[in-house]
Order: structure tokens, then sequence, then C-alpha cells
């Protein structure tokens, strides 16, 4: 998976690209209608107090950065969508025809947009994480797929990072 | 030639109680259940330029202690990182270095 001078070359297949555009697609969605980050478990995980037992440095943290974050959350999360909108154009898992499912799609990353990937992946998996009660590393239920969706990303993010890693 | 000075120790050992006024806050990064592992030496590697040993170090303190100190230096430096932490979802925090 790693490439040269800082690129990476990520294979996915198709039907990964698929659900990986979906829940990207949620990401941002969730962003875009969540005014209020203190609404959010999920979000509020994106922007951590800096100061727990402060405050007056807490809100002034928050105050200068908070916007900020959330806004590159979306545009990387918009990166992402716009290189598995590139990799093919099915965005519905049902429309996906089965023979077309496992072939395989190919992103290549220059530096940036692997990091724009590795957060937006680490990111989504926070707010997994929250939606699911994960609180503890032993935390699953395998009986819920949705601990599989999470599984999942973080072994294709841990496959990126270390593709991401080769060239440190 | 310059003759040797004669060092008042007592002096010296009060210059080592006064603390540094504006350097001794700390970036520190909190363990959490979801990030992992290989993505946190990433980080710190990517981010800060440590050593893979220094990433792994970190990290370990990280996963094993709770908590580790990742920066140390001036309170606005040290919240630059804790947003570039926030930034890759790492839960970092700023606080005045305790005392030794």
């Amino acid at each position: 998976m790693s490439g040269s001078a800082g690129t990476v070359v990520l294979e996915l297949t198709r039907i990964e690209a698929v659900h990986l555009r979906g829940l990207v697609g949620q990401f941002v969605d969730l962003l875009a209608e969540t005014a209020d980050a203190d609404t959010d478990p999920a979000v509020a995980r994106l922007v951590p107090s800096a100061y727990p037992d402060d405050d007056a440095s807490a809100a002034e943290f928050r105050s200068l950065t908070q916007s900020d974050l959330l806004r590159r959350r979306a545009d990387d999360a918009g990166a992402v969508l716009a290189d598995l909108a590139m990799a093919g154009d099915v965005s519905d898992p049902q429309e996906l025809r089965p023979e077309d499912a496992l072939s395989e799609v190919v992103i290549v990353l220059d530096r940036d947009r692997t990091s724009a990937w590795l957060r937006t992946l680490a990111a989504v998996r926070l707010v997994l994480a929250s939606r699911l009660g994960i609180t503890s590393e032993d935390d699953r239920d395998a009986d819920d797929p949705r601990f599989g969706v999470y599984e999942w990303l973080g072994y294709r993010l841990d496959g990126l990072t270390v593709a991401a890693s080769v060239d440190d | 030639m310059t003759p040797l000075s004669t060092p008042d120790i007592a002096e010296d050992l009060d210059l080592l109680g006064v603390p540094t006024l504006d350097a001794d806050w700390q970036t520190v990064v909190w363990n959490d259940p979801v990030n992992l592992m290989s993505y946190v030496v990433h980080v710190f590697r990517s981010y800060f330029g440590y050593s893979a040993a220094e990433a792994n170090r970190l990290m370990l303190g990280v996963h094993n202690d709770g908590h580790a100190v990742v920066a140390e230096g001036l309170r606005e430096q040290m919240e630059l990182h804790a947003q570039a932490m926030h930034d890759y979802g790492l839960w970092a925090t700023v606080r005045k270095a305790p005392a030794a």
C-alpha cells in the first residue's frame, strides 16, 4: 500500500469504497447539522476541553479553536469524499452489481491528502465509538453489525497509518 | 587567564528554586479506548518530528500510564500543540508543569 515520494496508494474494494462514502457523507451531515457541539457527545469528542480543571481557560481556548477545528474536519471529510467520488460513481450499495462489489478501486494520495484521510477515518471512528458507547478497549458486541463497521474502519486506518509511516 | 570563581552555593540553590515564569507549560495526551497505537505513534512522529523510538515511548506512556507529556514550553505553543492533537482526534490538554 505504500508508494514513492510521500505518496500512498490505497487499494479498496468497490463495496468498501461505497460504504466508506456513505459513512463519511453521514459524518459531513452530522457536522453541518450540529450547531452546538455540546448538544452531541460524539461531536463534543472532536473538540475536547484543553483545560478540564480551569473553566475560564477552557472557554477561551474553545472560543478560539472550536469552529476552526470542526471546519477542518468538514474540509478533510470533503477531500475524502472527492477522492471516493473520483474512484467510482456508485453511491448506493444496493446499486452495486455483485460482480463489481469485489473489484478493486485504487486511490493515490499525496502527503497532505493522506493526512486528511487519516484524520477523517480517526474522527469517524470516534463518532462511531461514541454512538456505540465504547468506553474501554474491550467493549465489543458481536451481535451488533455496527461493531463490524467500527473494526473495519480501524483495520483500514491502521493500514493507511503503516503506509504513511514508511517514508517518515 | 581568568581566575576560578568561588561559587556561592547557597545563592545557586535559591536560583534553582525559582520557577521559569513562562516556559513551564505542558501539552499532555490522555489515553482513550478508540485511537489505535500505530496511529498515535504516527501522529507523534509526523507532527512533532519525534524519532520512532521516542514516539513509541510516549505512546506507551499514554497507553500504560493513562497520559504522557508530549511537549513542554511556552503556554501559547502548548495550546497550538493541543489544537493540532485535537485535529488528529487525540485527547490533549494544556497544564502548568506540576512542581517537581
